[in-house]
């Protein structure tokens, strides 16, 4: 009991005798989220605002004569003539390792109903993007696990790689694949207590999802194990468009507190097209000129800014963005994909087509790049994939060709049978992410001709049997493959002992 | 619509700078302002009246303290509160004094869009919410 007195008596004591200054308004309307207020003659731009009834709102809108707020909260309690009052403080949300495994609104209030979240800082929703000097070149990788992306599209840490396609091609399958495989990297990592080791920690940004996507997403990631390294922010369709809007700043300010504290961190924004629409949304209320689309003027800026806040710091850590764009029809020329594209470092773009022949991930490799992550990858990628994409591309534009019939040379055929090789490989299973090493003995195989006495068929089985095969019987290969991340004379031989050594087991 | 709001705001606003006399808001000026509305009568005139007021209300709070009180309440600590506001602002600023027993102890000042707390109640409020 006596320490119950001691906390209040130290509560008293904190509160100071000094008279507090607070500025007010008076609510002059309120409609779809959005109030309009009388006085608030000191008010800052983007600072919260205390609506009666424990609402907050953010003042986004400074006009000569009222001042434009979106309420983040019940707005059927408020009414004209309720007073409000600035708080002197801009939008913030908290932030660190308290914040791991849990899922979190707009503001960062817990939603898993795991009770509260012990935050020992917070950090604004808006910063302004690290400048030149601090940041550095993006020499580090980021493993998805996803073959076709990791030697064809690799991403680095620090970069920002949009995902971009039609409705159900698997955007989010490989955000959340590469969120699994962060965390399985994460463990062996932490398990080998290697003192260089720097683990990735992961922020899933759902916007104006649907709340059972939301929950088969944190299903997935709490399966896989993953969930303990992740961060989930959620602004489902059923929220306002404010906190759709605001959930992505939310998002990027937890993954700065990593990067600032020397970790690295890894962003998905699910999806910056909903963010576009909710922000257009607030932006039409709030009376603010309407550009193309209907978008504001400031949409680029809206992303723009957001996604420069991932980088990669000198003598810090880092933030590596996956955002999330929604086409129609595979149409990447329109308004908002092409701001997205042009901000971020490459897109890996998904085909209807390609996911509907049932190539999954259904990446298009011709459409896909990513201009930075080429000096992130590791140099036994690049000696056993270098050439793929290349080869890759060739093929397709070879199939394309192939339809028309007609007799074709030893050449072409050979071309055309490598690449259905290497477009089989790269088939993969959702929520099944591949670790580097054994991406790179798979790839060493096919390098060295081990799948092409097999029909095309078998090609996919006979990958899986191999990775099985390696992992069972060759965990030491595969480490050294690991640490060491470059193929020389001494693993291509032992390499080529296991392979033979599997080719001579394997049945298709 | 928005531009015929647009219109009736701006015409309230010149209506309002025409309404000072020597940097003050003087009542004669505001007669003066209400005969020329009343005689040319300028469309959407009830907009722009209530625009006017707005204006006029929120100058008005602007050189008007309120301070609400719990307990005894001195003249001349009212007159050195609205000396001291009057400083403070740069204006001249008066006081009116206004009971308020929910206060428990101390003052609220009320002038224009500012709040100057220093009530118990209100320190009660925030012990409450942080605890």
């Amino acid at each position: 009991m006596s320490t119950v007195l001691e906390q209040i008596e130290q509560q008293i004591a904190k509160l100071s005798h000094k008279a507090v200054k607070k500025n007010t308004g008076v609510i002059r309307t309120v409609a779809d989220g959005v109030a309009k207020i009388d006085g608030l003659s000191d008010v800052m731009y983007n600072e919260m605002v205390q609506f009666p009834g424990g609402a907050i709102g953010i003042a986004l809108n400074l006009e000569e004569d009222e001042v434009g707020c979106v309420v983040l909260g019940d707005v059927s309690q408020l009414k004209e003539g309720d007073e409000v009052s600035t708080t002197g403080k801009l939008l913030s949300v908290p932030v660190g390792e308290a914040l791991l495994g849990r899922a979190v609104d707009a503001l960062g209030r817990p939603v898993d109903g795991k009770g509260p979240i012990e935050a020992k800082e917070t950090y604004p929703v808006e910063k302004i993007a690290p400048g030149i000097i601090v940041r550095k070149s993006v020499t580090q990788p980021l493993f998805t696990g996803i073959m076709a992306i990791d030697s064809m599209i690799p991403i680095g840490r620090g970069q920002r790689e949009l995902i971009i396609g039609d409705r159900g091609t698997g955007k989010t399958t490989i955000a959340i694949d590469t969120i699994i495989n962060q965390a399985k990297i994460n463990k062996v990592g932490l398990a080998s207590q290697d003192p260089k080791f720097r683990p990735v920690y992961s922020i899933y940004v759902a916007i104006g999802q649907k709340n059972s996507n939301i929950v088969r997403t944190m299903s997935a990631l709490e399966a896989a194990g993953a969930l303990e390294f992740t961060v989930i922010v959620a602004a489902a369709a059923a929220d306002n468009p404010a906190n759709q809007y605001l959930a992505p700043y939310s998002g990027a300010a937890m993954g700065e507190w990593f990067m600032e504290n020397g970790k690295d961190a890894l962003i998905v924004y699910d999806d910056l097209s909903k963010h576009a629409v909710a922000y257009r949304q607030i932006s039409l209320i709030l009376k603010r000129p309407s550009g193309r689309e209907a978008y504001p003027g400031d949409v680029f800026y809206l992303h723009s800014r957001l996604l420069e806040r991932s980088a990669r710091l000198d003598g810090k850590g880092s933030l590596t963005a996956l955002p999330i764009i929604e086409t129609l029809a595979g149409d990447v020329s329109a308004y908002i994909p092409t701001n997205v594209i042009s901000i971020t470092d490459g897109q890996i773009f998904l085909e209807t087509d390609l996911f509907n022949q049932g190539i999954r991930p259904a990446v298009s490799v011709g459409l896909s790049v990513s201009r930075v992550g080429s000096s992130a990858q590791i140099k036994a990628t690049k000696q056993v994939g270098g050439k793929l994409k290349g080869e890759l591309a060739q093929f397709r534009e070879l199939a394309a060709f192939a339809q028309f019939g007609s007799d074709l040379d030893a050449k072409t055929k050979a071309q055309l049978d490598r690449g259905s090789r290497i477009v089989e490989l790269f088939k993969q299973p959702a929520f099944n992410p591949v670790p580097i090493e054994q991406q790179v003995a798979t790839l060493w195989a096919l390098q060295k001709g081990y799948y092409d006495s097999l029909e095309i068929r078998h090609v996919t089985p006979a990958a899986v049997s191999l990775r099985e095969f390696f992992a069972t019987r060759k965990d030491s290969l595969l480490t050294k493959i690991r640490t060491k991340a470059a193929l020389d004379a001494e693993i291509e031989g032992e390499l080529k002992t296991a392979a033979d050594e599997w080719k001579a087991t394997f049945k298709a | 619509m928005a531009s015929a709001a647009k219109e009736s705001q701006e015409l309230a606003r010149l209506l309002f700078k025409a309404s000072f006399d020597h940097g003050a808001l003087t009542s004669d000026r505001v007669s003066g302002v209400l005969e020329y509305v009343e005689k040319h009568h300028p469309n959407r005139a009830t907009a722009v009246l209530k625009a006017y007021a707005r204006l006029v209300a929120a100058e008005e709070a602007r050189g008007h303290a309120i301070v609400e009180h719990a307990g005894e309440m001195p003249a001349n600590a009212l007159q050195s509160l609205a000396d001291t506001l009057g400083r403070r602002y740069g204006r001249k600023v008066s006081a009116t004094a206004r009971p308020n027993p929910d206060l428990i102890a101390g003052v609220r000042v009320r002038i224009g869009d500012d709040i100057f707390e220093s009530s118990v109640a209100a320190q009660l409020a925030d012990l409450a919410a942080s605890v």
